[in-house]
């Protein structure tokens, strides 16, 4: 009873934030289940086929008692559970380095191809929506009609394949894709692990646009097929608000054009932002292909080697951290969301 | 400015001549050849039903019709100024500036992720500038003045944290900030609660009265334009049926519609008096229905408090016997209905229905009760499936009937359709095919279809037309007398009250406050509140003082 | 709301008949394949590696000396059914799901949705990838994972529009008239909830396409020879930079035209589903 009254006094942005922060325990423990459920699925013993088949049986039976194979299956889980709570994700056996430690190196590298290409999809979706609202039956909204269909049924693979075609060999326009940066020039030191910032902070103004010349591509296959989705539900939302009774109240009270653009505006943010989130997650999935495509050397690609090569504890590593960061971004999202619309009650 | 003070009387401020609006694929103009005039401190009143163009008229005559209508003929003047022939800058001064809106439902008219103060800034800066501060001092001055009471705390709150009414005040208050020349308040107060209703008014006409402007109040309710108006025109299909003064329109329509509008709006003398073979013979009728101390609570989510939604309510009711259960929302009269027919568990009381204890029996022996228990319920359309034809709508209940008494089904569904005034053509329509009054008649037949010995009407003339609402009436009057129906009228339209039910309880906060005969507590009200509330049903007649103002502007306009 | 007023609207809109031709190619490639292709979709033929665009092979011959063509053409049996099946399987399985969860408000209805929210807070196509990679790479596999995925979709579609019909007044209405509970989630909710179910089912057949060729094209789907759309562009992905453009664009355009004839279905269905989707 004295707890809720506390809880009462708080301002909203706290009890939000914490409200939010309580809940993230039991989501990261349901992630937790199942990416421990997921190696279970193995057919077959999974300690042998952690260790590849040029395991001696000494190996697989140290390693059987590391797993605590011979527990309990919930003994099991809270084993597991501890050693991920401890940063312990296991060893890849195809690059003999702690998997935490192989998922530490390569995820900026993903994180500054994401952040960038979130950049590039809402900048292009919500405004390619906001016009084609306001200008219904014009050239952009025809366009962006096109363009939605299109780039819902585009594989972005394939859209990146397209692009190396004709800006790398084509017109000569880009450069090589292989890599975060050229092979002549050395990457800057790491401070945030984002070259294009990293190198700023370095002064290395070579770095920088060699770093930004290999974002180019990969960026823009990621925002080509991705800012049509974002733009498609940003439209729907947008055009409710733009449409509704207090827009066209505002209408009638002489506001200006480019007020009740920015009120219909502000109004669908709450949907948007969460829509937002959902594309992290897109993104993050579209990753794994594009840097294939790319060479970049991220997550992405660390997931697809661990496949390819049935390393099992790098997959499961990548899978609980994907879960994590999407969670991390849910969590986000959930917040800004209830910032954003006075009606929610915390 | 001064100069034309004088000439008021005689130039009209606005002027709409033979104004005709289309919307595209409709096959009748929208809007057919309307003319008329308001002058400066009049106070014109525009009646119509669902479709007569009302609506339109507001916006068109701000230049703000959707997308696909046009003005295809006629003008619009306001100060001699034509509203057609203005650029999109003129139109931004004139909408909110010199013409300002108010609109139905005040809550969906605001922003909702904006402070109600900071929108009223919002438009008061868009037409006169100024700085947010000088601009915030004077919207919360106008807050206060549009009887908000401590409009500093309440210009920071959110629509979402005001009341329908309060919301309302909010919106005239953004109407009124940049002191308008016309006010044009469109069914400004469907949805209101009637004592609200009435201050809402009074506030709005009081106000236009004071600063001399031109008001047009768009209505579909007779009493309002009785009470507040000075010039009435009646609308149907896009044009004017008629215009002129409301006191010579309340005394003698000269058209046939309107004298219809004004016969339907008027109450129906009689109460009924249905003949039970118990009365006839002079024998006190039978209890059918006896509540007892009824409780319904609904817990607040995340506290451990409640509402007291029904508080210790008691009543009961003959066979043949209709009571009305009035009150303003939030007066639980609708809860008890719900309880009543068990859509929601109660919390704590009896009820007796011939003899058995409907609170205490289990889900499976009340469906043996449901075919004598039935209910009509609020809104036609959302009350009936959308992917049901009325056949099959109308037969769902005859399921009920054990297998000895089962029926014709499609026999039953059109003596039903015919109980109800219903053409049998109707069996395969759908809901959204059906016209509201249609669609309450569907609602009202399928309560009927099971012979039930009650009835529970919720609100079963709200938001209806004025003469559909008057046939919904004269329905259930027959209804009532065709087969002595025991009857519980749960509603908030008085005028109804009185020509169907015997007997009124007056509810207010879960509470019955009063009890009595229908005459009875019509003529001679007890309590303080029933008192309020039938003050706040305006009758269709004008008041000493509307009367009075109404020859003064006659022989004004003679001089 | 006549049922075959619904057939002939739909037929009316053009993006339904664009959808409707291309699914009308489709279905004769997976019937006719066989008398359709002029070489086999699986021999290598070391011979004619790499060849362009010709009157012999139409659309060019990958690396190993397959015709592009022919494996096309037999790619959309595989394509087809993987996606179609696994969208049939979650459909079969989510719909009855969500009604359910959404009717009935207890904790094992909590349990089954945080069951799901486990499985969404997971991004799709990883997931995707680490469970086919886990359970072993066979067409079937793929099925059953895409299914798994899809599940949560259809079973939250629902439930969302369950929830919001349960509270709505005809269902009240129809308590009042008697209905049980049976007849209430069957007669009165569901035929009113389907809608966005069944315009999903076609949009979701899309996104399997995608996700399939996707799951090929980084090695976690089907294996060589099989022939599929994605994995046949991962074998041209190599040879792009080199500016042999044919081995990965064609069955790329074939994914486009796949994905798109679904999606215009389903844009077709939700207008003619939703009114009010028209005035835009």
């Amino acid at each position: 009873m004295t707890l809720i009254q506390y809880w009462r006094v708080l301002p909203r942005p706290l009890r939000i934030i914490a409200g939010r922060l309580v809940m993230i325990v039991p989501q990261m423990f349901g992630v937790m289940l199942v990416t421990f459920l997921l190696v279970r699925l193995l057919p077959g013993d999974p300690a042998l086929l952690m260790l590849g088949n040029m395991a001696t049986e000494e190996q697989i039976i140290s390693l059987r008692e590391k797993l605590g194979l011979n527990l309990s299956l919930y003994d099991q889980f809270i084993q597991y559970a501890g050693n991920v709570l401890h940063g312990d994700l296991g060893v890849s056996p195809f690059t003999s380095n702690p998997v935490a430690v192989d998922l530490l190196e390569r995820a900026p590298a993903t994180l500054e191809l994401i952040t960038y290409a979130m950049l590039l999809t809402i900048l292009i979706g919500v405004t390619l929506a906001v016009i084609s609202v306001v200008r219904p039956r014009g050239p952009i909204d025809y366009g962006s009609r096109v363009y939605g269909l299109a780039a819902g049924a585009i594989p972005d693979f394939w859209v990146g394949l397209l692009l190396i075609y004709f800006f790398f060999y084509v017109l000569g326009w880009a450069p090589a894709p292989f890599g975060r940066v050229d092979a002549m020039v050395t990457p800057p030191p790491t401070v945030t692990g984002f070259y294009t910032i990293d190198s700023l902070l370095a002064g290395d103004f070579a770095a920088f646009f060699s770093a930004l010349g290999r974002l180019l591509l990969p960026v823009l296959t990621l925002a080509i097929v991705n800012a049509g989705a974002l733009m498609k539900m940003t439209k729907t939302v947008f055009a409710d608000a733009y449409r509704s009774e207090f827009i066209r109240h505002q209408r009638a009270c002489g506001l200006s054009e480019r007020t009740i653009v920015r009120s219909a505006l502000r109004n669908s943010l709450p949907p948007i932002i969460t829509l937002v989130g959902f594309l992290f997650g897109f993104l993050l999935g579209a990753a794994v292909l594009v840097e294939t495509i790319f060479s970049w050397g991220g997550l992405g690609q660390y997931a697809v080697q661990a496949v390819i090569n049935s390393d099992y504890p790098a997959l499961q590593g990548f899978v609980l951290v994907a879960a994590a960061f999407i969670l991390v971004v849910y969590l986000i999202v959930d917040i800004l969301y209830e910032l954003a619309d006075p009606r929610i009650k915390v | 400015m001064s100069k034309t003070m004088s000439a008021n009387q005689e130039t009209p401020l606005l002027v709409v001549q033979n104004l005709s609006v289309q919307f595209d694929g409709a096959d009748r103009p929208a809007l057919d050849n309307v003319s008329f005039g308001l002058r400066r401190n009049e106070v014109l009143g525009i009646v119509g039903e669902t479709g007569s163009g009302k609506s339109v008229l507001a916006r068109a005559l701000m230049n703000l019709l959707s997308e696909n209508g046009r003005i295809t003929a006629g003008d619009v003047l306001l100060d001699n100024q034509s509203i057609l022939g203005m650029d999109d800058a003129e139109l931004r001064r004139l909408r909110g500036g010199r013409l300002a809106l108010i609109g139905t439902n005040a809550k969906a008219l605001l922003d909702p992720v904006e402070t109600v103060g900071s929108q009223i800034v919002r438009v008061l800066r868009a037409h006169r500038g100024g700085s947010k501060r000088t601009a915030w001092r004077e919207a919360v001055d106008m807050l206060g003045k549009v009887g908000i009471v401590n409009p500093e705390r309440r210009a920071r709150a959110y629509p979402h944290e005001l009341s329908g009414g309060m919301a309302q005040r909010v919106v005239i208050a953004m109407a009124m900030i940049t002191s308008p020349q016309v006010v044009l308040a469109d069914d400004a107060t469907l949805g209101l609660d009637a004592t609200i209703q009435v201050q809402v008014l009074d506030l709005l006409v009081n106000r236009c009265r004071e600063l001399g402007l031109g008001a047009i109040v768009i209505t579909h309710d007779l009493g309002i334009v009785a009470h507040f108006c000075d010039k009435v025109a009646i609308m149907r299909e896009g044009r004017i049926v008629e215009i002129g003064p409301v006191g010579k329109f309340l005394s003698g329509p000269t058209q046939v519609y309107s004298s219809e509008l004004l016969d339907a709006a008027k109450v129906r003398p009689t109460p009924i008096v249905s003949k039970t073979p118990e009365q006839t013979t002079g024998v006190k009728s039978a209890t059918l229905l006896d509540v007892a101390n009824l409780v319904k609570h609904f817990p607040i989510p995340g506290t451990n408090e409640v509402v007291r939604a029904v508080d210790d309510v008691s009543f009961s009711l003959a066979r043949g016997e209709t009571l009305a259960l009035v009150g303003e929302s939030g007066s639980g009269k609708t809860t008890i209905g719900q309880c009543l027919v068990r859509l929601l568990t109660t919390t704590s009381g009896r009820v007796t229905f011939d003899g058995d204890d409907l609170i205490g029996m289990s889900e499976r022996e009340f469906r043996q009760h449901r075919r004598r228990i039935q209910m009509v319920f609020q809104e036609p359309y959302v009350a009936l499936n959308p992917r049901w034809p009325v056949a099959s709508l109308i037969g769902e209940p005859l399921a009920l009937l054990s297998a000895t008494e089962s029926v014709d089904k499609a026999k039953r569904v059109r003596e039903l359709l015919d109980a109800v005034q219903l053409p049998a053509r109707l069996v395969d329509a759908y809901p959204h095919e059906l016209t509201a009054g249609e669609q309450k008649r569907v609602g009202i037949a399928r309560a009927l279809a099971t012979r039930p010995d009650f009835v529970v009407f919720d609100e079963p003339t709200t938001a209806l037309d004025i003469r559909v609402r008057a046939q919904i009436i004269d329905l259930v009057r027959e209804l009532q007398t065709e087969m002595g129906l025991s009857a519980l009228f749960i509603t908030h339209d008085l005028n109804s009250v009185r020509s169907l039910a015997h007997f009124v309880s007056v509810m207010r906060h879960g509470k019955i406050l009063e009890y009595g005969p229908t005459e009875t507590i019509f003529a001679s009200p007890q309590e303080e509140y029933t008192k309020t509330l039938l003050k706040a049903e305006l009758p269709i007649e004008q008041s000493q003082a509307q009367r009075e103002r109404g020859e003064k502007r006659l022989t004004g306009a003679m001089r | 709301m006549k049922k075959n007023g619904i057939v002939l609207r739909f037929l009316q809109r053009p993006s339904a008949v664009i959808g409707l031709t291309i699914l009308a190619l489709q279905v004769i490639a997976v019937i006719f394949a066989p008398w359709i292709v002029p070489y086999s979709p699986i021999e290598a033929n070391p011979l004619v590696s790499l060849e362009a665009p010709s009157v012999a092979h139409w659309l060019g011959t990958d690396v190993s000396g397959m015709d592009i063509f022919s494996r096309i053409v037999y790619a959309t049996r595989i394509n087809l059914l993987i996606s179609i099946t696994a969208v049939i399987v979650a459909f079969v399985i989510g719909v009855p799901l969500g009604l359910l969860i959404g009717y009935y408000r207890g904790l094992l209805s909590a349990t089954v949705m945080r069951l799901f929210d486990f499985i969404q807070s997971f991004p799709v196509f990883v997931l995707g990838m680490a469970l086919v990679s886990v359970m072993g790479q066979e067409i079937w596999n793929v099925a059953i994972v895409l299914a798994v995925l899809f599940i949560p979709m259809f079973a939250r579609l629902i439930r969302a529009e369950v929830l919001s019909l349960r509270e709505r007044p005809f269902i009240s209405a129809a308590r009042c008239s008697g209905a049980t509970d049976l007849s209430i989630m069957f007669r009165h909710i569901l035929p009113n909830a389907m809608t966005p179910a069944i315009v999903q089912i076609s949009i979701s057949i899309g996104m399997a396409i995608l996700l399939t060729a996707g799951l090929s094209f980084v090695g976690a789907g089907v294996r060589m020879p099989t022939p599929e759309w994605g994995l046949m562009v991962s074998i041209g992905a190599q040879q792009m930079i080199l500016g042999v453009w044919w081995v990965a664009l064609f069955p790329g355009l074939a994914i486009v035209l796949a994905v798109l004839c679904f999606a215009l279905l389903g844009d077709a269905a939700r207008e003619v589903a939703d009114p009010t989707a028209r005035r835009r």
